[in-house]
């Protein structure tokens, strides 16, 4: 909300700067966005005399004027408006001055220009001759201002406006108002946080309010229904009013705050909501059926024109405002275009009303529909603030519009405003502060901002604290301790000089650890980690929500919010390959030749599972590995070479080892719309992610210059294996020496070296310690049709071993190979 | 001098004399040098100064002792000139090895880098376990419950509207609604009902993750950002604590003399609550700098608190959460917040 600094003196004399004013505000809890200086200071604006004005010889519409402005020699100025004229006192813009003027292309928009002095049509001009407009005073535009005679020739025009009462600059402060503070969404409710932070006293305009009844309710009557929906309505009549312009500081102060003048009715209505909070409207007196207002829901379902000329489907329950014959208003929300104020309105009823701020703010989400009006009702207007609202309204249409006032108000008050009182401890006050505040010094704060403190008949520490109308969100004890504590000062709490801290043994974080410990391992060893969106278009999960990836291995369907900012993000990501694909494409269309990326991040599966937390929902974590493009650069020694699946898969067995778990196996998977070629990646049996080479027509899709080459791991299962492993055990150094044995065998080209490696594993028993692949040969020496793997084991125990002993497990070995892949042993 | 005069003496001397100057003379540069020179005067068989040993009877008597003495000298000389060939030959393998430019790069290891979301949640979770706080972690898809409602927003209430939602299921008569968490203090409520189940406080954790916000792209605003929240419930908590708590980490982060502020705000889960400033110096500005928000805190809603059936007589506590990016902003010099997850390596490298 904006305030004007102006407009806040009428109410207080705080006698504080813009700067002063908005640091007391913020550190009371309202929130200063900005601070705007408006106006101009019209510095070099004096008042002149216009001793002659002669038509310009070259231009039928400019004249030139002779001007005195106090100086030695009269100015000679041309000037444009058809109403100048000899004699006349005018507000002359000298030579050099600044004022901000209406753009051409744009009249709201204002911009900087300097008088300077200049030929206009062979003339010589030495200054402007001002209009309303060019001074900032008001959009009028028809001539220049034309000043009473007795304002003194040189005088700054400033200064003699301000003898007028009026400001010619101001300062608008826009405030973040939370949710709590119901009671500073107003001029005077600010003013009353001033007035307790500086002591000073608030000035409230004077306003007699009526007595219920008289000539009013024979004019017109009000029947609430809806008693629950609608504590009160408070209906004022004003007739005869003249419907024009407002006052030029009326609508200063409105564009001020950033509202737009319309006519001095709904003006007015707009300045008594910004000056005291409560919302009114400004009913067509004589459009009103039947005499007659009723407060009552709607029917769901059936539809209204509000002002604004909208048709809009109404909500269940949305709470109306209706007379005679049908609805008028959404109450609360906005008026109907039935009954609103025109240029031929004569007659008005003011409605000041207190509705259920429950009821309001869920027919205005019903409706997405947030008015000035239903943002103050939704936060809960001040009680018992009606009355003097819609009379203040009605006083200022009397003065501004030429209206005459009905006596008498309409008053229906089915649920009367009882003031809550909340017991306060002066102890507790301390004991969640944290702070010695005294316990006189609690009562005066709170009594400053309007709430009536006693001694509590009960209990000698306890105070008895009555809240006033105006604060409906104080309903606690710790509401009032905030109370105490925003009006102390949280700058004045002291801190500590010790830090407690509990005898307690924070847990391991298993997952935290190891994610971390793998982020290092990654970045360590040349890649780089990346964030990527969470959400994507719909049509995009679902192509990655595929059996080949973590997420899509649930089987589940994607999930959609009900509410995306775009069709862009409709989804959440069932896995991390698209946000990882697209950073790469990104980075290769920007130069880099090698790409090598990670990310952890969460992904989404709409099926329950063992893993489900909410909902139907499975939320896993995986770890994402993509390289594509050159594994090693230019270099003198050696050549470029690309990324192979290899690369990666050494990659992916660090990790795993990092993780204190047993080397991987690797199994191929099928091609998919997805993946060209790959593998799985399995734990003992346990399924922790793929290995793959993705399809041309993906990478192609994401603008990818290489082979993309990835892999995504199920880190929640990686990290739920590795839990066990987080803390190394040491198993004693056997002091015997290793033995190296070399093995070369043939086989059918066609037969994979895994199932190999693992047979060689399985048969080697507990003396072999390791088996390599370190030779891979195809050709003449084999045969056709076949290949030479030759195998490096080394094996070992706590004790020497015999010859014997490797021969043994050697035969072994080798009959296994025989037997499971028709091997034959290499000479 | 008759002896000395023998036929075959003078040409034993002579052979001595030779013998002498080659081995000083010889050239001892490389191993196979070294091989040669040891085999041609030390080989049992066909060495020289074997061979000149077995010429002694040709010398006369008289000098034969002398002659014995000057060969075992030359031996004695051979041996020391083998030892320091040697020696020399092991000494400059290297410099002999060495490659003709050693300027020439190496070869290099590829970078690797975390990303600056990551540095700065170290950065942060580090001042706080270094505070005794437990971490924890929860759900991004939440229901309603954990992440309004026994946080203390009331259905149909404006402090609602302070996070906008991205919802995923309607609320329905027998549930509340599912949506991504808007914040992290959700966790707070896993952990209490967590600790609650057969415990008491004291509770002290943070909680780092990512949370959203359906709300317009900007430079100073996505869709989704990190937090860090946190949670300490015990006896005797006071605001003066939670001061004091984040003064040391706003210490930790911006430098020994930082200035912070606490002003008064509104968030429903906390009261008191709390935003905090940190003032960001600028000499571009009027005055030198401005505040900067960096976090909203509070102690812990009595309603939280019974909520989740601690007694919030007994007990006090305090919260606070804080956007990781904000802070990776301000300590990096990010000026656009979508450039985190853009991932530029240009960008990344930065990091390093």
């Amino acid at each position: 909300m904006i305030i004007s600094t102006n407009w806040l003196s009428d109410y207080i004399a705080h006698g504080l700067s813009d700067d002063e004013l908005s640091d007391h505000l913020t550190m009371c809890g309202l929130e200063v966005e900005s601070v705007d200086r408006i106006g101009n200071d019209l510095e070099g604006v004096v008042i002149g005399h216009v001793l002659s004005a002669e038509k310009h010889p070259n231009a039928d519409r400019l004249s030139v004027c002779k001007v005195d402005v106090g100086e030695d020699a009269p100015l000679n100025i041309v000037c444009g408006a058809p109403n100048v004229a000899a004699g006349q006192k005018v507000a002359v813009a000298t030579v050099g001055t600044t004022l901000h003027l209406p753009s051409r292309d744009n009249p709201e928009e204002r911009v900087p220009v300097t008088m300077k002095k200049a030929k206009i049509r062979g003339e010589v001009s030495q200054g402007m001759i001002c209009a309303e407009d060019e001074l900032g005073l008001s959009g009028a535009h028809d001539g220049i201002l034309v000043l009473d005679d007795a304002a003194e020739i040189g005088r700054p025009f400033a200064a003699y406006l301000a003898e007028q009462g009026t400001s010619t600059t101001d300062t608008a402060i826009d405030i973040a108002i939370t949710p709590n503070r119901p009671d500073a969404i107003s001029h005077l409710g600010i003013a009353r946080d001033v007035s307790a932070l500086t002591n000073k006293e608030i000035c409230r305009p004077a306003v007699a309010i009526p007595d219920a009844g008289g000539s009013v309710s024979q004019e017109m009557s009000v029947v609430i229904e809806a008693e629950d929906m609608c504590h009160r309505f408070v209906g004022i009549m004003v007739k005869g009013v003249e419907i024009k312009e407002s006052p030029a500081w009326m609508k200063q102060r409105l564009i001020a705050i950033g509202l737009r003048p319309r006519n001095v009715i709904v003006d007015i209505t707009n300045y008594v909501m910004y000056e005291c909070g409560q919302p009114l409207h400004a009913y067509d007196a004589d459009t009103l059926a039947d005499n007659k207002i009723v407060v009552r829901k709607a029917e769901g379902g059936s539809t209204f024109t509000t002002l604004d000329s909208k048709e809009r489907t109404l909500p269940d329950d949305a709470l109306m405002i209706w007379d005679g014959q049908r609805a008028i208003g959404i109450a609360g929300i906005m008026g109907g275009e039935n009954t609103e104020v025109t240029e031929n309105t004569t007659n008005v009823f003011i409605e000041a009303a207190w509705f259920d701020p429950s009821s309001i703010r869920r027919s205005a989400k019903a409706l997405s529909l947030q008015t000035d009006a239903s943002y103050r009702f939704e936060r809960g207007v001040d009680a018992e603030g009606q009355a003097w609202a819609a009379k203040r309204a009605a006083d200022l249409m009397v003065e501004l519009a030429g209206g005459s006032l009905v006596d008498g108000m309409i008053d229906e008050h089915p649920v009367p405003y009882e003031a809550p009182v909340i017991g306060l401890r002066s102890h507790r006050v301390i004991d969640v502060v944290g702070a010695e505040i005294a316990s006189d010094e609690m009562a005066r704060l709170l009594t400053a901002i309007g709430f009536g403190v006693r001694d509590s008949a009960s209990d000698a520490f306890t105070w008895d604290v009555t809240v006033p109308s105006f604060r409906p969100d104080v309903e606690r004890e710790i509401d009032l301790i905030e109370e105490v504590a925003r009006l102390f000062g949280y700058d004045n709490i002291p801190e500590p000089t010790h830090s407690r801290i509990p005898n307690f043994t924070p847990g391991i974080a298993v997952d935290r650890q190891l994610r971390e410990r793998l982020r290092d391992l990654l970045s360590g060893v040349g890649f780089r980690e990346t964030y990527t969106n969470s959400m994507l278009p719909l049509e995009t999960a679902e192509r990655f929500n595929d059996a080949a990836l973590p997420g899509g291995r649930f089987g589940g369907g994607v999930v959609e919010t009900l509410n995306p900012i775009t069709t862009e993000m409709a989804a959440l990501r069932p896995s991390l390959l698209p946000g990882l694909l697209r950073v790469a494409g990104h980075n290769q269309n920007h130069g880099q030749q090698a790409v090598r990326l990670f990310e952890f991040g969460r992904v989404h599966t709409k099926r329950a599972t063992n893993r489900t937390l909410v909902g139907d929902y499975t939320e896993t974590e995986t770890l994402m590995l993509l390289t594509s493009g050159q594994w090693a650069g230019q270099h003198w020694q050696h050549d470029v070479r690309d990324a192979d699946l290899f690369d990666l898969k050494g990659v992916v067995d660090r990790v795993f080892s990092a993780l204190g778990l047993d080397a991987p196996r690797y199994k191929d998977r099928e091609a998919s719309d997805l993946v060209a070629w790959g593998v799985d990646i399995l734990s003992g049996k346990r399924w922790m992610g793929s290995l793959v080479r993705v399809s041309d027509a993906i990478a192609d899709e994401f603008s990818l210059r290489n082979d993309g080459l990835v892999a995504e791991l199920d880190f929640t299962a990686l990290a739920e294996a590795a839990g066990a492993t987080i803390l190394p055990r040491f198993t004693p150094i056997s002091r015997s020496p290793t033995v190296e044995r070399d093995l070369a065998v043939v086989v059918d080209a066609a037969q994979p070296a895994g199932p190999m490696l693992e047979a060689i594993r399985r048969s080697g028993g507990d003396l072999l310690k390791d088996v390599s692949v370190f030779d891979l040969y195809e050709g003449e020496h084999v045969g056709e049709g076949r290949k030479s793997l030759a195998f490096g084991l080394r094996l070992g125990a706590d004790r020497t071993l015999r010859d014997k002993d490797v021969d043994k497990v050697i035969a072994r070995v080798v009959s296994s190979l025989e037997k499971e892949f028709d091997a034959k042993l290499r000479g | 001098m008759d002896q000395t005069s023998q036929p075959g003496a003078a040409a034993a001397h002579q052979a001595l004399e030779d013998l002498k100057a080659d081995i000083e003379g010889a050239v001892l540069d490389t191993a196979d040098a070294i091989d040669a020179y040891r085999i041609r005067y030390l080989s049992r068989k066909q060495g020289q100064i074997t061979a000149l040993m077995k010429r002694i009877p040709e010398v006369a008597p008289e000098d034969r002792k002398a002659f014995g003495q000057a060969i075992n000298a030359a031996k004695q000389t051979v041996e020391e000139r083998l030892e320091a060939a040697t020696a020399a030959l092991a000494g400059s393998a290297a410099t002999s090895a060495a490659p003709a430019d050693l300027t020439l790069p190496g070869r290099l290891q590829p970078e690797g880098s975390l990303h600056p979301i990551t540095q700065a949640q170290r950065l942060i979770t580090r001042v706080f376990e270094n505070y005794g706080f437990d971490v924890a972690e929860g759900p991004e898809i939440e229901d309603d419950w954990h992440n309004f409602s026994a946080l203390n927003f009331p259905p149909d209430h404006p402090a609602r509207d302070m996070q906008d939602t991205f919802f995923i299921e309607d609320a329905e008569q027998d549930h509340g609604g599912i949506l991504l968490r808007t914040h992290t203090s959700p966790v707070q409520i896993r952990v209490m009902e967590e600790v609650m189940k057969d415990g008491e406080p004291p509770i002290r954790v943070i909680v780092p993750g990512r949370v959203y916000r359906n709300e317009a792209i900007s430079y100073k605003s996505y869709c989704l950002f990190h937090q860090v929240e946190g949670l300490y419930v015990d006896e005797g908590v006071t605001m003066a604590d939670l001061k004091q708590i984040l003064h040391a980490f706003a210490r930790t982060l911006f430098g020994e003399d930082v200035r912070m502020r606490f002003r008064p705000s509104f968030f429903p889960f906390t009261e008191p609550s709390a935003e905090v400033d940190i003032w960001w110096k600028d000499e571009n500005l009027p005055g030198g700098g401005r505040w900067m928000e960096i976090l909203g805190c509070g102690m812990v809603d009595p309603n939280v608190l019974e909520g989740v059936g601690i007694d919030s007589e007994k007990y006090t506590g305090y919260a606070f959460g804080m956007g990781i990016e904000r802070i990776a902003m301000l300590r990096f010099g990010i000026d656009d917040i979508r450039i985190l997850y853009e991932n530029d390596v240009r960008f990344l490298e930065q990091f390093s």
